[in-house]
């Protein structure tokens, strides 16, 4: 017998027939076509199983229970008097970071939520939402940059999503905050969302998602962003996670940067039971630049899952990685990450770094780095660590009158500092809004520390 | 502790200490008694057990108290956590104090000073407040206010790293020191700003343990006692004339073995 490498769902595909009339833009013919096509892929593959090497750490069989199940809110709608509004005002306000002002969207339960939003509205910046325009996304969704299961699941059933362009030469004059939510009725849900950003030459812009929801349903949020960089463009781009304890949260990020392109992305995990994350990046330009940071903290059944590819496919390119995780008791992470050098690329300076704090003995943290080098004249560096907090450290902040708590929240809040000090700032301004997520997140990290230290 | 046996002026009362490192006895039997206001010193031998001894006394994870007591104030110090002998009022300043990368000094001290008040059940000290304080203590330490800035000893020449061991000290206003060879690698001029402020807390009624290789801070902080420790052991007591001699005769000239491990 062969080994199984992809679960079968066969309930999968009854589901979607079920429910294809209620999706959004199910009355334009193109989209019902490209969803079909979608699920059709996916049907022929099924959900990798643990036998696929990308997907060792993390085990897709629960997703089962959220795709024989029709979803209650197809056709998302949510009156002003609904006694929801109250839940989602409070969730809301718990993922606004209000001392960063822009423009903000807001999704509820995997569909745009208008009450709460304002969108961009400057010029050479085109914003538009998918479930009020999908002919603004055909071209999108039918690029094809990878056609994992996942994310011909995620085409086929797409409940909403958001498409920000910024014109050449533009630069977007405050961050954009994405915020993504799912209430106390998300039990049993899946909320396949999508994002496509979209910077043409020399065009500047900040994308700072957030995505929240409360403990106790169990929901599974499902986002796939597309980032195009064009020539000179600059983006960065900040996904936080602070989902609720019970919940599943799967990202795809896939990006391309042409000639002279800089991305910088941030991923910070602190909420979900599972998280995984792929970012997928192609540096398709010479002297294109790529930075990814991030942070992953986890304990009690939690698991965090970051997978990164970047391609160096263009000579003089630079790409850097930094991640650090955080591991409690029962806490579980895996850090894989790919860098595959082309032929071509020469002059090429890859450099990753990935650590990992064990907090407890009944913690684990496992880190694959993988370098795939075709070409003769590069700088490639990784270094992977798992270790626990000094001794000598915390016996210094005791001595000093620090409660064991106070000086491991310390230690833990300088571990992932670095995450933050090493993120290029591009002028002032942004360095402002810099400071201001770093402290957001050090709040966040002081509150999952003290957590642990009540129960 | 039955409280009719303390006695008022009694700051630090060890008796028969003895401490075990990684399986090894250390100090075997260590008695030491340091009233309010005064200044002790320790000198001996590289490994007698003069480190071991700060450690135990601060509560090290690692330092095994096998048999004997000590007593701050007359409570039961082994009984408590490190930051609960902090929160009492103990500092110990480090032979080698600790680089941490990513935190600040400013931060650290604030919070440390903060987390002692609360012990102590003040108020704690707003942020301008510790502001000022922190820069006061600075320029009477001439310390750089930058490397206030900058992460906890992080990247520190030796003699810096002592220096902010003072300014902590100066902050934390502690009401017994133990300094732990904290003259060691300062220049001439350091020196004496470090002894003026040993000698603002003397001043206070404050109590000191200084340990030390060198009669030169003990020209500037003139002690009350001088002991001379030994395997494990204080084998000599006597005054600030007792640091003299052995300057001059060295432990062995003394009949203190070197190392009588
Ligand atoms: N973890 C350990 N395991 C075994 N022996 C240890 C350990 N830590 C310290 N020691 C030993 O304990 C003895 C006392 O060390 P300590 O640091 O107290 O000496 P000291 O008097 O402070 O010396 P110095 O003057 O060099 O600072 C030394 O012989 C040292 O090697
Ligand atoms: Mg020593």
């Amino acid at each position: 017998m062969t080994l199984k490498r992809y679960l079968d769902t066969p309930e999968v595909g009854r589901n979607f027939e079920k429910r294809k009339t209620g999706f959004v833009g199910a009355d334009q013919a193109w989209l019902s076509d490209l969803r079909a096509r979608a699920m059709d892929k996916f049907m022929a593959t099924g959900l990798p199983g643990p036998k696929v090497e990308e997907w060792k750490y993390t085990n897709l069989g629960f997703l089962a229970r959220f795709l024989a199940q029709p979803q209650a809110n197809e056709n998302f709608e949510i009156s002003k008097t609904d006694p929801d509004t109250a839940e989602i005002k409070s969730l809301f306000d718990r993922a606004y970071i209000e001392n960063i002002s822009g423009p903000v969207v807001v999704f509820v339960n995997g569909h745009f939520y208008s009450a709460l939003s304002s969108r961009p509205d400057e010029d050479g910046v085109t914003f538009s939402i998918f479930s009020e325009n999908p002919g603004g996304f055909r071209q999108s969704l039918a690029e094809e940059k990878e056609s994992t299961p996942l994310n011909n699941l995620n085409r086929a059933m797409v409940t909403d999503g958001y498409y920000l362009e910024v014109s050449a030469q533009v630069t977007m004059s405050r961050p954009i905050q994405i915020i993504h939510l799912a209430t106390s009725g998300s039990d049993g849900q899946s909320l396949h969302t999508r994002g496509k950003i979209s910077l043409a030459a020399s065009a500047r812009a900040k994308v700072i998602e957030s995505f929240l929801g409360p403990d106790g349903p169990q929901y599974w949020t499902h986002m796939i962003s597309d980032v195009d960089v064009a020539e000179k463009a600059e983006l960065d781009y900040f996904q936080l996670q602070l989902q609720g304890k019970q919940a599943i949260h799967i990202t795809e990020l896939h990006s391309v940067l042409l000639k002279k392109a800089k991305f910088n992305h941030m991923n910070l995990q602190l909420g979900a039971e599972v998280s995984r994350s792929e970012i997928m990046n192609s540096l398709s330009g010479e002297y294109a630049e790529i930075g990814l940071r991030g942070a992953y903290l986890g304990r009690v059944k939690q698991s965090h899952d970051i997978f990164t590819r970047i391609n160096h496919d263009k000579s003089h390119c630079q790409s850097n990685q930094l991640f650090r995780g955080v591991l409690d008791e029962g806490g579980k992470s895996a850090f894989q990450g790919k860098v595959i050098v082309a032929r071509d690329a020469q002059k090429t300076n890859a450099d990753q770094s990935n650590k990992n704090l064990l907090l407890s003995r009944k913690a684990e943290a496992n880190a694959k780095p993988e370098l795939l080098i075709y070409a003769d004249d590069v700088k490639c560096t990784h270094g992977a660590t798992v270790g626990e907090l000094d001794r000598d450290q915390l016996f210094y902040l005791r001595s000093r009158g620090l409660d064991e708590a106070a000086a491991k929240e310390l230690l833990v809040e300088a571990f992932v500092a670095e995450v933050f000090s090493t993120m290029k700032n591009g002028g002032e301004k942004n360095g402002d809004d810099m400071e201001i997520l770093q402290q957001r997140f050090t709040e966040k990290t002081r509150g999952w520390l003290s957590r642990e230290v009540i129960s | 502790m039955d409280k009719t046996t303390y006695e008022e002026s009694k700051m630090l009362e060890i008796k028969n200490l003895h401490v075990t490192v990684g399986g090894k006895e250390i100090l075997k039997g260590l008695d030491l008694t340091i009233n309010d206001g005064e200044v002790h010193a320790i000198m001996g031998p590289n490994g007698a057990g003069k480190s071991t001894l700060s450690y135990a006394i601060s509560g090290k994870g690692g330092y095994e108290v096998t048999e004997g007591s000590v007593l701050y104030n007359g409570k039961d110090l082994l009984a408590m956590d490190p930051n609960e002998r902090a929160g009492e009022g103990l500092f110990l300043g480090f032979q080698y104090p600790v680089e941490i990368p990513g935190v600040s000094n400013m931060n650290f001290l604030r919070t440390a000073l903060n987390s002692q008040r609360r012990y102590q059940g003040a108020a704690e000290v707003k942020a301008v407040d510790f502001l000022k304080l922190i820069r006061a203590k600075a320029k009477e330490l001439d310390v750089d206010p930058e490397m206030l800035k900058r992460d906890v000893n992080v990247g520190f020449s030796g003699g810096e790293k002592k220096r902010n061991e003072m300014v902590q000290m100066a902050v934390l206003d502690p009401s017994m020191a133990i300094l732990d060879e904290t003259d060691s690698g300062l220049d001439i001029d350091a020196l004496r700003i470090v002894a003026d402020g040993i000698n603002r807390l003397r001043g206070q009624e404050k109590s000191i343990l200084l340990i030390t290789h060198y009669q030169r801070l003990l020209d500037y902080v003139v002690p009350d006692f001088v002991h001379v420790l030994a395997d494990g052991r204080i084998v000599k007591t006597g005054t600030k004339d007792l640091a003299l001699q052995l300057e001059a005769k060295g432990y062995a000239g003394l009949g203190i073995a070197e190392n009588a491990a």
